[in-house]
């Protein structure tokens, strides 16, 4: 095949896919944005603990798309107009023009929360009784814990995913308030950024075996006028488990993305 | 009549494998140039199963007969591996054909989509959720440069 039939059956497929994939019907289920089962799969009922609280485990894991841009509905439930502050809006801007290639996660640094929720890796939830641990795959390999029905701490350290503690609303919904932000991770992957004073609040539901229901909101007056608050589905997986991923390894990456800094 | 039918094989391909998560780490637009394929028929030299991404490295010969060694980047192996890849998919002095798109700073890397194996299976290799061409959720318009 000659190298120009070959170009331009890969374009065309390409252009097949983007097309494809814009088209609702064909990239999204039903209600909503993200990948929560799909519409001819008959739901299994929503896992219980003991007691009767939702139970976000069992064999597999949550496997979220890359959520490249967490207010635009190509992504997400709805279309959000981002309250920018004017810094907000600067660095958002700056981040776009240049390809967002300051990226912190190309660095292999941890994606940071809400992220991590809509970065393409696999997670896991581990209810403990006094706590609930998160086990993500992703960049690079991290855990994070939540402690439930707990205090935020005097004076917390900052850290890249902060300090998280956890309440249940009812028996459905999961409640996770952050504090204690490094200000060195963005909110996607598209720029959307954070500084020290953020503040997320999560709240996670499983409507069915296959679906989490995730919905974040973001607080931070350095770059946003309010809060805003923005949601997606993510798609259980059977029988998957997260795998080992050192993201150091061999990140070639670096040396071709213009970037001399995270930033 | 062949071209296009081989045109909608191909379509059925990436939909069909698009449709599966991918891992990436990166922005595409800041490294690879989407107006760039390149299509690159050579014998691998090296396979890099490692994360953040699987590379594996290829001689490829041009029209001239010059032979250049590419470095072409793929998804991270979990991601490889969970869409039926094994680290024994490529090895060293198969013949493939590749298509990719190259790296904008003119390097010999090039972010490899779609591999036709030394077997004749093609399969998807890119990172699909990347905001690059064959994403499975949408693009991210490139900013102009």
């Amino acid at each position: 095949m000659s190298q120009q039939i070959h170009s331009l059956l890969f374009s065309a497929a390409a252009i097949a896919v983007v097309s494809l994939v814009s088209t609702p019907s064909l990239a999204q289920p039903p209600g909503g944005r993200g990948r929560g089962a799909a519409k001819d799969e008959v739901a299994l009922p929503t896992p219980r603990l003991p007691g009767g609280k939702v139970d976000f485990g069992g064999k597999g894991a949550w496997a979220p798309i890359w959520v490249l841009d967490w207010a635009d509905k190509k992504w997400v439930t709805q279309q959000i107009d981002v309250p920018f502050t004017p810094a907000g809006l600067a660095l958002f801007k700056e981040r776009r023009a240049n390809n967002s290639k300051d990226d912190p996660e190309g660095y292999c640094l941890p994606a940071g929360v809400p992220r991590y929720t809509g970065t393409p890796y696999p997670f896991q939830l581990i209810q403990l009784p006094d706590r609930v641990v998160i086990l993500y795959e992703g960049a690079s390999h991290m855990y994070r814990v939540i402690m439930m029905d707990a205090k935020h701490s005097a004076d917390p350290d900052p850290s890249w995913l902060g300090e998280s503690i956890g309440w249940w609303e009812g028996n459905d919904t999961l409640v996770v308030d952050t504090i204690a932000f490094n200000g060195r991770t963005w909110l996607d992957y598209v720029g959307h950024p954070s500084s020290e004073s953020l503040h997320v609040i999560e709240k996670y539901r499983r409507p069915d075996f296959r679906t989490m229901v995730y919905e974040t909101t973001i607080e931070d007056p350095k770059y946003y006028t309010k809060p805003w608050t923005t949601s997606f589905k993510v798609k259980f997986e059977p029988g998957w488990e997260i795998k080992e991923y050192v993201c150091l390894e061999n990140n070639k990456d670096l040396l071709h993305l213009g970037t001399t800094e995270p930033k | 009549m062949k071209r296009m039918s081989l045109i909608a094989i191909a379509a059925g391909f990436v939909v069909l494998l698009a449709a599966l998560p991918v891992l990436a780490h990166h922005s595409f637009a800041a490294e690879f140039d989407m107006n760039k394929p390149v299509t690159l028929v050579g014998v691998v030299t090296k396979v890099e199963w490692m994360n953040p991404h699987t590379h594996f490295l290829i001689d490829a010969k041009d029209e001239n007969g010059k032979v250049t060694n590419w470095d072409l980047e793929t998804g991270s192996p979990n991601a490889l591996s969970r869409r039926g890849w094994t680290r024994h998919s490529l090895k060293e002095g198969d013949l493939i054909t590749v298509d990719a798109f190259r790296a904008k700073d003119g390097s010999n890397l090039a972010s490899a989509r779609m591999v036709k194996l030394a077997d004749g299976r093609k399969v998807f290799a890119g990172s699909a959720d990347d905001g690059g061409p064959g994403s499975t959720s949408g693009t991210v318009t490139p900013a102009k440069q």
